[in-house]
């Protein structure tokens, strides 16, 4: 409460907040903003208005123009609200899920278990992580496109339950699996800043009397790190890994800007923008292809960041870099 | 010292074997046919064929006897002579560039280390004067516009600020072309009177006293390197600030105030210098960043680097210069890390390394 407070009176972090409630507005009442068309099988594809190439201007009928392939800008970005929500969350909290378990049980019980660990952190750090993502996604699609069981299916479910909200008893649309191919590559290979964190984190506090004071009067292991370790160490760090949604909106949106992630024609910022490749040369007259979706994936991490930037300076610990 | 050095120097084959093994157990995942079909470019006219591929290059052998084949190589049945094999410095056949791996590799680095040195300077240079000025005038409205001004650096995506300068200065204004040299200059410099030292354009064109070519390559530049300057602008002010203030209330501070010396001065000479340590190594550690390939930036502005490789190669699964470029550059970042936390203790007494 008085975190919230202080985000409040701070001009730059109040500015973060209200662009963040804005998004939220767009996204809950995205169909009456930009209602999709009558026969409409998925709100999320983009409609379409006819399949000429070149892209068109902002027109009464099209406020924001059409992209290569007559694709309404207007309601991809109003739409896209929805979709940045639900792929930052998502990938934020298995991330910090990933992260919190492999740093707690590292900190706790040290040792042989902690530099095992440690070290699988640093082979995965290792990696060039734009490489990384892309050739598990590209894996991922060929598996996908192949089977129906297995334990890969499970966690697919289990994330199109998560992020679309579809129920596990029904097969996974293709359009989605595609989606989730980008974020399970993203989380595969973004846990490893929060497992150092909280590692180091949880080791600082282990040294306190009050953990040697649980363990005098004979708790167990396992209640020492829950109760009264993981409260200490690691709130922190939960409450700014909730920042970075905005960040991993920007990272999923450099894969859909490569062509993977989302499909052509979902309603995805940086899939709506990748089309602006195809027409560098005639940028000046193809402006708004780039600029409304563009300024609408600004605006949105934006506020993560102005919110995130705000809450670093209440709490303080050192995290993460970005993909250039 | 010298244990510490020595211990992380033993950790690094590990790593890579870790990494590359990664890839492996990632490529397990599909079926020896699904494998073997990228290798091939067309679908296979013979019956037959596909069984050949996976045969001649063992695709169905358990995953680990593949890795082995890649590490050390395998022997020819028909000459007894062995290919390949990463120890022996054979990385393979990279089917994206066409050539072999180490080739590519060799084509591929100087353009990305062309642009990351040239990014470097105004990064760097730039980046701390910002931190500094912004320390300097503390939660006065100066500070406060450069938050904001990083902040929304930090936010902007790589291939947004990408497309919107090329938008403004080579679609509208026609100033700064993508790519890396314009056509004439290209002819030019593959000619046979243009003498090819280091295989950056900038420098080479200087050595063989062409000035219309540095120029033309200096126009292709800038785009890219005004694209990775701004945005680790936000970075380099951020560290360089926190750092900043954190001397600043340091009691040597107070001691040289207190003596009377000039604010400027005391900023120059007593702050900065202590306060640039954490820089250094954050800025070695965007330089290994930026070595490794920008893979968005180089792609946005069809740059021919290390990065574009990358986006390439994994793009279309080209198994063989994955790995590759895996090794390369986890081997990059393995040393480069240390090497900043060894310069660390160099330049910073008080760090001891254990």
């Amino acid at each position: 409460m008085k975190v919230l407070k202080q985000l409040l009176k701070n001009p730059t972090s109040l500015a973060g907040i209200l662009l963040l409630l804005g998004f939220m507005f767009i996204g809950l009442f995205a169909p009456l903003i930009a209602p999709p068309p009558p026969r409409s099988r998925d709100p999320y594809m983009i409609p379409r208005d006819g399949f000429a190439t070149e892209p068109q201007p902002p027109s009464e009928e099209h406020r924001f123009g059409t992209t290569e392939g007559q694709y309404d800008i207007f309601y991809g970005v109003i739409w896209g609200t929805r979709t940045a929500f639900r792929i930052g969350i998502v990938i934020t909290l298995f991330t910090v899920i990933i992260g919190l378990t492999i740093g707690s049980i590292s900190a706790f019980y040290g040792g042989w278990t902690d530099e095992t660990l440690m070290r699988f952190t640093e082979i995965f750090q290792a990696f060039p992580f734009l490489l990384a993502a892309i050739t598990l996604t590209a894996v991922l699609q060929t598996l996908y496109g192949r089977s129906t069981s297995g334990p890969i299916m499970i966690i697919a479910k289990g994330m199109a339950f998560l992020t679309f909200g579809q129920p596990p008893s029904e097969p996974v649309d293709p359009i989605q699996l595609q989606i989730l191919t980008g974020m399970l590559a993203i989380i595969i290979f973004g846990w490893m800043t929060y497992a150092r964190v909280i590692r180091g984190n949880i080791l600082s506090v282990k040294e306190f009397e009050y953990a040697l004071a649980a363990r005098t009067v004979g708790a167990s292991n396992f209640r020492i790190l829950t109760k009264h370790l993981m409260p200490n160490a690691v709130f922190p760090v939960l409450v700014l890994a909730s920042m970075d949604i905005g960040a991993y909106v920007l990272t999923f949106a450099a894969l859909s800007f490569l062509g993977l992630g989302a499909q052509r024609g979902y309603a995805d910022w940086g899939q709506m923008i990748s089309f602006a490749r195809n027409w560098i040369p005639n940028l000046s007259d193809f402006w708004y292809i780039v600029v409304y979706p563009g300024v609408a994936i600004v605006l949105f991490v934006l506020a993560w960041n102005l919110v995130g930037d705000a809450l670093r300076d209440i709490m303080d610990p050192r995290l993460r870099g970005k993909i250039t | 010292m010298l244990n510490y050095t020595i211990r992380r120097l033993l950790i690094i084959p590990f790593i890579l074997i870790g990494v590359t093994m990664l890839i492996f157990v990632m490529l397990s995942l599909l079926t020896p046919y699904e494998r073997a079909a990228l290798y091939i470019q067309d679908i296979p006219k013979r019956q037959g064929a596909m069984e050949l591929i996976i045969q001649k290059y063992g695709l169905d052998d358990p995953i680990p006897v593949q890795y082995w084949r890649w590490m050390v190589g395998s022997k020819d049945p028909d000459s007894g002579e062995i290919k390949g094999g990463v120890l022996r410095g054979d990385l393979g056949w990279s089917k994206v560039g066409k050539s072999s791996v180490i080739e590519v590799i060799g084509r591929r680095l100087p353009a990305t280390a062309e642009l990351a040195l040239w990014a470097a300077i105004p990064m760097i240079g730039i980046g701390i004067w910002l931190g500094v000025v912004s320390a300097v005038n503390h939660n006065k409205p100066t500070d406060q516009i450069l938050r904001v001004f990083s902040i929304v650096g930090w936010s902007i995506p790589t291939f947004v600020f990408g497309l919107l300068v090329l938008m403004i200065f080579y679609a509208e204004l026609g100033w700064f072309p993508p790519g890396r040299l314009s056509e004439w200059a290209l002819r030019e410099v593959l000619s046979a009177d243009f003498t090819r030292y280091t295989q950056m354009n900038t420098i080479d064109a200087l050595l063989n006293l062409r000035i219309d070519i540095f120029f033309d390559a200096c126009r292709h530049l800038v785009l890219p390197v005004l694209t990775l300057a701004y945005l680790n602008w936000a970075y380099m002010l951020r560290v360089t600030r926190s750092s900043m203030l954190d001397t600043v209330n340091q009691d040597y501070i107070t001691t040289a105030r207190s003596k009377g010396l000039a604010e400027n001065n005391i900023i120059r000479k007593h702050a900065l210098p202590n306060a640039l340590i954490p820089v250094i190594t954050v800025s070695a550690l965007i330089m290994i960043g930026l070595l490794n390939g920008v893979v968005i930036t180089e792609t946005v502005f069809n740059w021919p680097g290390m990065g574009s490789y990358l986006a390439e190669s994994a793009l279309s699964l080209d198994v063989i210069s994955v790995l590759g470029i895996t090794l390369f550059s986890a081997f990059i970042l393995v040393m480069g890390n240390l090497i900043a936390d060894l310069l660390y203790g160099v330049i910073d007494p008080r760090i001891r390394l254990q």
